[in-house]
């Protein structure tokens, strides 16, 4: 090894390991972690006083949890998108977005199983869904899926991490808690020629798998929807439908990220303008296959407009959720397309922005398809207060999704904060084979 | 010019004036709907006749059902001792009032009674009525087969001086009863009867019915000037018998767990079989690179 690999080595480690937190990330922390606990305090008093604190009622049924279950599941599939799709696709400018996507896929798919059990309202039943579950069922699939995907998500995380343990147990305090943390997940890790292979062997298996595994996670999740027979839910393109919006806020979520962390931990040099470039043109790309799928899903049924779907439809069109439907849309899809379709839209500020708006619209997008279905029933809603025909979140359910968002960002925080968001030892690699 | 001016101006608001006191005095004296009552006269086997009434008004050139509106009906004659009930009518302007037991006297020894429906005048409506004589009248339904040939056999009969007695040229439907209408029974929608009073029709219908193959068939006068609406039905066993697809306690998707299809249990459990096992493999890998790296210190 030449003293320029030596110096190269020391640079790298030295800008990606990771670093205390400053004045913004402490405020930071502190504010999600009071969101958090607000949410607990929500939660609580669903426990306490039941699913009535909530606004859903007999029709609207499934509110914002739901919604942000959803959401959740989509935000999750970039873990498949950059990391597996890009590894087995051989994309080169993939290797600084690698770890940012799996711990946004491995956090959100927590929080999406937690969202899950909360909307539940008697939590304590959950176990009957083990106990008593029917294979027949898609709420038993999804579960399935659920736990499949958060296990090879981790693992998935884990393993290119191993390369990076002797680094961080180097470069902490010999005897704090963090350096036996680090000792305790990866000091077996010797960088041998045997363990390398096996771990490479293991990241191969997991890429290729965890790819249809994602793929079925939100079909399943879509099959929530499709396998009942409700207007906006009645489809055979809900699968592809739902896999195609999950990429594209997956995407999003990775820009916002990308931006974040290289602006805060100083990742100019590592996170570059090409990645931006590169991320923006995949943005256009999934946000068009997103609108075409959109255009199929409300266009089709519009054209025929039949009478049972017309309330649903109108609803969503001029109505009581227009404003939501056109916004998301907009923000969602149509805006972010017509930024990010020129160079000058590819650059991190702007990209930035338009993968916020992807994010949020993907929200609401999540709660267009879940809410104004419920409150469209084929058959007319009778003997119901005149309440019931809307829906409108308590504060209560508004805290526990905050809640549940800020969570999924602590994780995301909390790790960054102990692990290197960017993988060094592969950087390294790369950096050598580069210069070789 | 100023004053050529301010007369225009007091002839303009005088016309205006003019058309609001009209349109007033248009609201106020808004004229009163007129109505119209059908009344009809039904039953049933030998159940309780009953009286419909139908009300309807005149909106340009279309009728329209006259909701909400209170009808009394008469049994005889408009007075306090012949009055039967009253009904409300509904969004289709129909209104039920059944014949009361106070008047079976009356009903089963005249040959003809006469029943009467009013509508008091109200802010809407004007003043209203309606009249129906109804004669006494009985049908006999007789269903045979004969070498395979099902015949349905109607006798009209009227009463004249306390005898029953057939009646002749009369229009008869032979009818399936379904839960929600009726279907044609024969081959022709309606018959006359003869001067014995019968009609009869061949029964072809491939209809189905219970699980046994019973039916419910009938033979009626539909809105008959002299004898009103009557049905008289007959159960029989001239349907097809109804297979009933039971799937209780079979493996289908809407089963219990224990029933849970086998081609579901199969495969689903088969791709978690290899899915996890992979996974199970992968846990191994982290145990073999931890000892290859214990033993590397």
């Amino acid at each position: 090894m030449n003293t320029t690999t030596t110096a190269l080595e020391e640079k790298i480690t030295s800008d990606l390991l990771p670093q205390k937190f400053g004045r913004a990330g402490t405020i930071w922390t502190s504010v999600l972690v009071i969101i958090c606990l607000t949410g607990i305090i929500g939660y609580y008093r669903q426990l306490q006083n039941g699913l009535g604190v909530t606004g859903m009622r007999d029709y609207a049924s499934w509110g914002i949890y739901i919604s942000n279950f959803v959401f959740f599941v989509a935000i999750s599939l970039v873990g498949s998108l950059i990391t597996a799709i890009f590894r087995v696709t051989n994309v080169g400018w993939r290797t600084p977005l690698t770890r940012i996507s799996e711990i946004i896929a491995v956090s959100a798919i927590i929080f999406a199983g937690l969202i899950i059990i909360i909307d539940m309202g008697r939590p304590e039943r959950f176990i009957n869904l083990f106990i008593h579950g029917r294979l027949q069922s898609p709420i038993v699939w999804d579960v399935i899926v659920i736990t499949t995907y958060l296990t090879l998500s981790v693992l998935f995380l884990y393993f290119p991490l191993l390369a990076d343990m002797p680094i961080l147990i180097k470069n902490s305090k010999p005897g704090s808690s963090i350096n036996k943390f680090y000792r305790f997940i990866g000091s077996f890790w010797k960088g041998t020629t045997e363990q390398v292979n096996l771990s490479g062997k293991a990241i191969q298996i997991i890429s290729i798998m965890i790819i249809p595994i994602a793929l079925g996670i939100h079909t399943v999740t879509s099959w929530l929807f499709a396998t009942t027979y409700r207007p906006g839910w009645d489809s055979t393109n809900f699968g592809a439908y739902f896999v195609s919006g999950a990429f594209l806020v997956g995407a999003g979520g990775v820009v916002v990220a990308m931006y974040v962390f290289r602006r805060f931990y100083k990742l100019d040099a590592y996170i570059t303008e090409r990645h931006f470039d590169h991320m923006g043109k995949t943005l256009v790309m999934l946000a068009l296959l997103y609108l075409y799928f959109n255009i199929n899903e409300y266009l089709v049924p519009a054209f025929k407009m039949k009478k049972a779907e017309e309330h649903h439809l109108m609803g969503l069109f001029t109505g009581e959720f227009s404003i939501i439907f056109w916004f998301a849309i907009l923000i969602g899809m149509i805006i972010p397309v017509m930024v990010l379709i020129f160079p000058r839209g590819r650059k991190p500020k702007t990209m930035f922005i338009m993968g916020v708006f992807v994010v949020v619209g993907a929200w609401f997008k999540r709660f267009l398809i879940v809410t104004p279905t419920l409150l469209s029933p084929f058959l007319p809603i009778s003997d119901a207060p005149e309440s019931y025909q809307h829906y409108l979140p308590t504060w209560e359910e508004w805290a526990i999704t905050m809640g549940t968002l800020a969570g999924t960002l602590l994780i995301i925080t909390l790790f960054v904060r102990y692990f290197p968001i960017i993988p060094i030892h592969e950087t390294i690699e790369e950096q050598e084979n580069i210069k070789a | 010019m100023k004053i050529k001016i301010s007369g225009v101006y007091i002839l303009l608001i005088g016309w205006c004036l003019f058309n609001i006191n009209q349109a007033a005095q248009a609201q106020t004296e808004k004229e009163k709907k007129t109505p119209r009552i059908n009344l009809a006269y039904h039953q049933l086997n030998d159940d309780l006749p009953y009286l419909q009434v139908d009300v309807k008004t005149k909106n340009g050139r279309r009728f329209e059902p006259v909701e909400g509106v209170d009808i009394n009906v008469f049994f005889g004659e408009e007075t306090a001792g012949g009055f039967m009930g009253r009904t409300i009518t509904n969004d289709k302007g129909i209104g039920v009032v059944n014949l009361d037991e106070k008047f079976s006297v009356q009903w089963d020894t005249l040959p003809s009674s006469t029943f009467i429906a009013t509508l008091t005048a109200n802010n809407e409506y004007e003043d209203a009525s309606a009249e129906v004589e109804i004669a006494k009248s009985r049908i006999e339904l007789t269903l045979e087969t004969e070498d395979s040939v099902r015949t349905m056999k109607a006798k009209v009969m009227a009463q004249e001086d306390g005898n029953w007695i057939p009646v002749p040229e009369t229009e008869i439907k032979f009818v399936v009863k379904r839960l929600l209408s009726n279907l044609q029974a024969g081959e022709e929608a309606s018959y006359y009867s003869d001067e014995e009073g019968t009609v009869m029709a061949e029964f072809t219908s491939k209809v189905p019915g219970d699980v046994d193959g019973n039916i419910i068939l009938g033979a009626k006068f539909e809105d008959n000037e002299l004898y009103g609406n009557r049905m008289v039905t007959k159960q029989v066993k001239w349907g097809v018998p109804l297979k009933v697809s039971d799937s209780f306690g079979k493996r289908t998707l809407w089963s219990t767990r224990s029933k849970t299809p086998y081609w579901l249990l199969i495969f689903p459990n088969l791709a978690i079989a290899c899915v996890w096992g992979a996974i199970v493999y992968l846990i191994f890998l982290i145990i073999k690179i931890k000892k290859i790296g214990k033993a590397n210190p």
